[in-house]
């Protein structure tokens, strides 16, 4: 591994709060590293800090201590090569799907009719064709998810971040989600070069990543990073992906 | 390919004669399927998904009425149709859900209508047609149906502002 295929370097991040007079901890001296072709799950108990660790890799939260590089540098709010999609969709809902998505992109002075053809090609790699013109009152979650995906993709980021995009979601949809973010992911004409997700589903980061970081409950601190060696697709009936599931499990609780 | 041309005779009070759940649950159920064999209960299923009869049954049924799997007291089994879908690319996805669309009576008769017409149809046309076939009670989810699978199938374009249905020209 050199360092050009590093993407980003988590140093001792540690975040705390005030609340009623008092400092707690959220995040403590949490490190790791993201390499380039990257599908890393973080998982951890409730109120571990992961999303807010999640804001701070993005650059939307700041460490109280630690660093955080992104290619090289330190982290700026609103980097275009950094995506991310909202476990609530974050659409609007008085702009049409397509607008949805192209406004990340005019955010970014892309002229018109690039914004409207980078728009189409990522609403058809998430099956949106024919739906361009649709409003998101008109869309199920899993299509809304989707236009949120296309909206992130369409920057193309080097990285793409999702902080538990499937969690509102009903089983069979977020299965069929899944599915399409490994055929993206396997797509290397449109995918970004790694992928950080935060879940709370132990089973979902089985299922989807190549790495599994763990973390403690608060202070939320790395407590394991775990390799998933499994061939995909991964099917979670077989017992090598129990094997998996039942020791993340038992290394939080 | 038969069952494309012959979907289940069987009367449905949920399809009402066009699927109301979409394409993402469905390929979720065949997945579930998938993964346990091609074969299962759809009391496991449900389990599984953590899902009941009320929310499982209809996307069982929408399954069952496009050719996807075959449904027998209970056991749950994918076809070749259900099967190939699984394996297939989003493109090629809608291709083959294009072809058993294309197919139904109710969905051809719309567009029918509104080449005929020459015009794109407001929602208040069609949901009228619609409940000659269905009845007032079903025609707005019915509608809310036709406009999803034809907008997925790349077959109509709806303007929600305008409350407007036609026909989607080449790309």
């Amino acid at each position: 591994m050199t360092a050009a295929d590093t993407i980003l370097e988590v140093e001792e991040v540690s975040r705390s709060y005030r609340e009623g007079g008092k400092e707690f901890l959220a995040l403590e001296r949490v490190k790791f590293q993201l390499n380039k072709e990257d599908f890393v799950c973080i998982v951890g108990p409730s109120g571990c800090g992961k999303s807010t660790l999640l804001r701070i890799l993005v650059g939307l939260d700041r460490p109280t201590s630690g660093t955080v590089r992104f290619l090289g540098e330190p982290v700026r709010t609103g980097d275009a090569r950094l995506g991310m999609v909202f476990q609530s969709f974050a659409l609007f809902p008085w702009l049409t799907v397509e607008q949805n998505v192209e406004i990340g992109l005019e955010a970014r002075h892309v002229p018109a009719e690039e914004r409207r053809a980078k728009a189409r090609k990522h609403l058809d790699g998430v099956g949106l064709t024919g739906f361009e013109n649709a409003y998101p009152r008109e869309l199920s979650g899993g299509m809304k998810q989707r236009v949120g995906i296309a909206r992130a993709l369409s920057l193309e980021p080097v990285l793409l971040c999702m902080d538990e995009p499937f969690s509102s979601l009903d089983a069979l949809t977020s299965q069929t989600l899944r599915d399409e973010i490994l055929q993206i992911w396997s797509d290397r004409e449109v995918t970004p070069n790694a992928i950080l997700m935060v879940t709370h589903s132990i089973e979902e980061a089985v299922y989807l990543a190549d790495r599994v970081i763990v973390m403690t409950g608060r202070p939320g601190t790395v407590k394991a990073q775990c390799e998933i060696d499994l061939p995909r697709p991964r099917n979670p009936k077989e017992p090598e992906f129990f094997g998996w599931v039942d020791e993340i499990y038992s290394l939080i609780i | 390919m038969a069952e494309l041309r012959e979907p289940r005779k069987k009367p449905s009070s949920t399809h009402h004669g066009l699927p109301k759940p979409g394409l993402t649950q469905i390929l979720g159920l065949l997945t579930a399927i998938d993964g346990a064999g091609g074969e299962t209960d759809v009391a496991r299923i449900a389990v599984d998904v953590r899902m009941n009869i009320v929310t499982i049954g209809p996307v069982v049924d929408a399954a069952e009425f496009l050719g996807l799997v075959k449904v027998h007291e209970g056991d749950i089994v994918l076809t070749e149709l259900g099967s190939k879908l699984l394996r297939s690319g989003l493109r090629q996805r809608k291709e083959i859900i294009r072809s058993v669309i294309d197919q139904m009576p109710l969905f051809r008769q719309v567009t029918d209508l509104i080449r005929a017409a020459g015009r794109p149809l407001s929602r208040q046309e069609v949901t009228e047609t619609l409940s000659e076939h269905v009845g007032t009670h079903h025609s707005d989810a019915t509608f809310q149906a036709l406009v999803y699978w034809g907008r997925y199938v790349e077959r109509v374009t709806y303007d929600g502002a305008a409350e407007l249905l036609g026909l989607r020209g080449p790309a």
